[in-house]
């Protein structure tokens, strides 16, 4: 049975949450098909440690400033860790990372790698990866089963274990969880070779609701007066990590939608679209008809206990 | 693990190309049009559909529109995100293209085909942009200026030399456009003279699936939704 690979993005000097998700959904994989669970993050270290040449260098032991990450990895279930060095800044990009990772691909030859499908670098080197290693690629999935476990996203793709072939998952919906030992093996990949200086980031700023990405609530005006549909729309929100918006005069194109009430909104088609109070129609993914308080709170509450 | 490059394969030149995708937009073509318009400030470009007739001469006339030039490759076969990525990386090939813009909003499916067109094409990727501005200058020779969505950040990006950029810009608001005519202009890319095999492509095939039915009821739109709800770090040290 080959590797089951999570790639950890860091959220300052910890792992970030939707990285310890995967992390977690990679351990219920990895106990059910007798994998090994192998977590990799990619660091900057600017003191060009051992990377004269160009295969990279293997060690074991220490690194500098990860032993928090080791601890939460290995708390998460990991296996192994494998940190990846990289004299280059790191940042989201694959111009960044990219090299370094390849050399823990290259290293591991997984057969399934997973991604917080909210970790930083999920959009950028999830599906790079999946091209790299010529894998089948699944978004927004999830571990289900107990004996068996597979992973499942919500359009009926699947991966199992006696499928054939590699494949790349970005993980939802699942929760982190302390299961593992402290104390598991670090492998320090030394890689040369530094960023793909084809793109280079100038800057950056606060983005704007209408630059258009993650999650976003749009509630209606009528709805809006209602405190107690406003107070769950916000918690929503909270549980989405999502902007609550009134209405919108620019198009948008988020990943989700939630839109409460009947207003009117101009997604991109590339959003997923669940309307609450409103009979839905075409191009909806999801709908609940009728007033939008009762079942904006059951929604919420159901979400909450999840 | 990375594809070696064959050593016929010819290298990319200077050129530029939009990739619209393998069928039509989901809501609104107002985000073709926002990438058809972002494209144009390139100069001479060609935009590129596969797919059904009635989608390539949909994507025809909105390049004709846009003053572009388009390209399509008809096709049944029903692919993933690699397969497509055949498809366009060999139509770059064809056209001596090293800019990649692809429409990255108008279906769900389309993102991760610039990861794999850049893949294929070793070539730089920049996702999630939102704006774009061609340079060139003499003593900086040729830079694509970018703006992309991180998260909460917007990154500015500078870029030089091959690169595949997904664009999610909105075009101007169209309620109804007239039902586009067969294009006599569009140039048609036959796979085999792209010199993809059908057979061999169609290992990238999506199998069927059942088409996944409005979740109407609080259960399943739940469940719809819980694959987006953000994890928490676990409590303890």
């Amino acid at each position: 049975m080959g590797a089951v690979l999570v790639h950890i993005d860091l959220d300052g000097d910890r792992p970030h949450p939707s990285s310890l998700a995967a992390l977690a959904a990679g351990r219920a994989v990895a106990s059910s098909w007798g994998a090994t669970l192998y977590a990799a993050l990619v660091i900057h270290d600017p003191t060009d440690r051992g990377t004269a040449d160009s295969t990279g260098q293997i060690s074991h032991g220490h690194v500098p400033g990860v032993e928090t990450v080791r601890a939460a990895l290995a708390r998460g279930g990991a296996d192994k860790v494998v940190v990846a060095i990289t004299d280059a800044p790191v940042s989201s990009l694959w111009a960044s990372v990219g090299g370094a990772w390849q050399g823990v691909l290259d290293h591991l030859r997984p057969r399934l790698v997973l991604f917080g499908a909210d970790a930083p670098s999920a959009s950028e080197v999830g599906p790079r990866t999946g091209a790299r290693i010529g894998a089948r690629l699944l978004v927004r999935a999830r571990a289900v089963g107990l004996d068996h476990v597979e992973l499942r996203d919500r359009d009926g793709g699947y991966v199992r274990a006696n499928d054939g072939g590699a494949a790349v998952v970005l993980v939802g919906a699942t929760k982190p969880t302390h299961i593992g030992d402290d104390d598991i093996d670090l492998v320090v990949l030394a890689m040369p070779g530094g960023a793909d200086n084809r793109i280079e980031i100038a800057g950056s700023v606060p983005a704007e609701v209408s630059h258009g990405s993650g999650t976003i609530v749009a509630i209606d005006d009528a709805s809006a007066g209602d405190a107690q549909i406003m107070g769950a729309a916000t918690r929503l929100a909270s549980l989405l990590g999502a902007s609550v918006i009134r209405s919108s005069a620019t198009p948008l194109a988020p990943e989700l939608c939630v839109a409460i009430g009947s207003l009117s909104i101009d997604l991109a088609g590339a959003a997923s679209l669940i309307r609450i109070g409103h009979p839905g129609g075409k191009h909806v993914d999801g709908s609940i008809p009728g007033l939008p308080g009762p079942a904006l709170l059951e929604l919420v509450k159901t979400l909450e206990d999840v | 693990m990375k594809r070696p490059r064959a050593q016929s394969e010819p290298t990319l030149g200077g050129g530029v190309a939009v990739w619209l995708g393998s069928s039509a937009p989901a809501r609104s073509i107002r985000w073709l049009d926002g990438t058809l318009a972002a494209a144009a400030k390139f100069g001479a470009v060609t935009a590129v559909a596969a797919g059904d007739p009635t989608w390539l001469d949909l994507a025809a006339d909105r390049a004709n529109r846009a003053g572009l030039a388009s390209a399509g490759v008809p096709t049944e076969l029903q692919l993933d995100y690699l397969g497509w990525a055949q498809v366009m990386a060999a139509v770059a090939r064809q056209l001596d293209a090293s800019t990649i813009l692809v429409d990255e909003a108008s279906r769900p499916e389309r993102f991760p085909e610039v990861a794999a067109i850049a893949e294929l094409l070793d070539a730089a990727q920049l996702t999630h942009v939102v704006a774009i501005s061609p340079d060139h200058t003499k003593d900086r020779g040729s830079v694509i200026h970018a703006s992309r969505v991180a998260g909460t950040e917007l990154q500015t990006c500078r870029i030089r030399g091959p690169v595949v950029i997904g664009v999610r810009i909105a075009g101007p608001a169209i309620e109804e456009y007239p039902t586009p005519m067969p294009s006599a202009s569009m140039k048609r890319l036959e796979l085999a003279a792209l010199g993809l095999d059908p057979v061999v492509l169609g290992h990238r095939a999506l199998p069927p699936r059942t088409g996944q039915p409005a979740r109407k009821t609080v259960e399943r739109v739940a469940e719809h939704l819980s694959m987006h709800v953000i994890p928490r770090a676990p409590k303890g040290p």
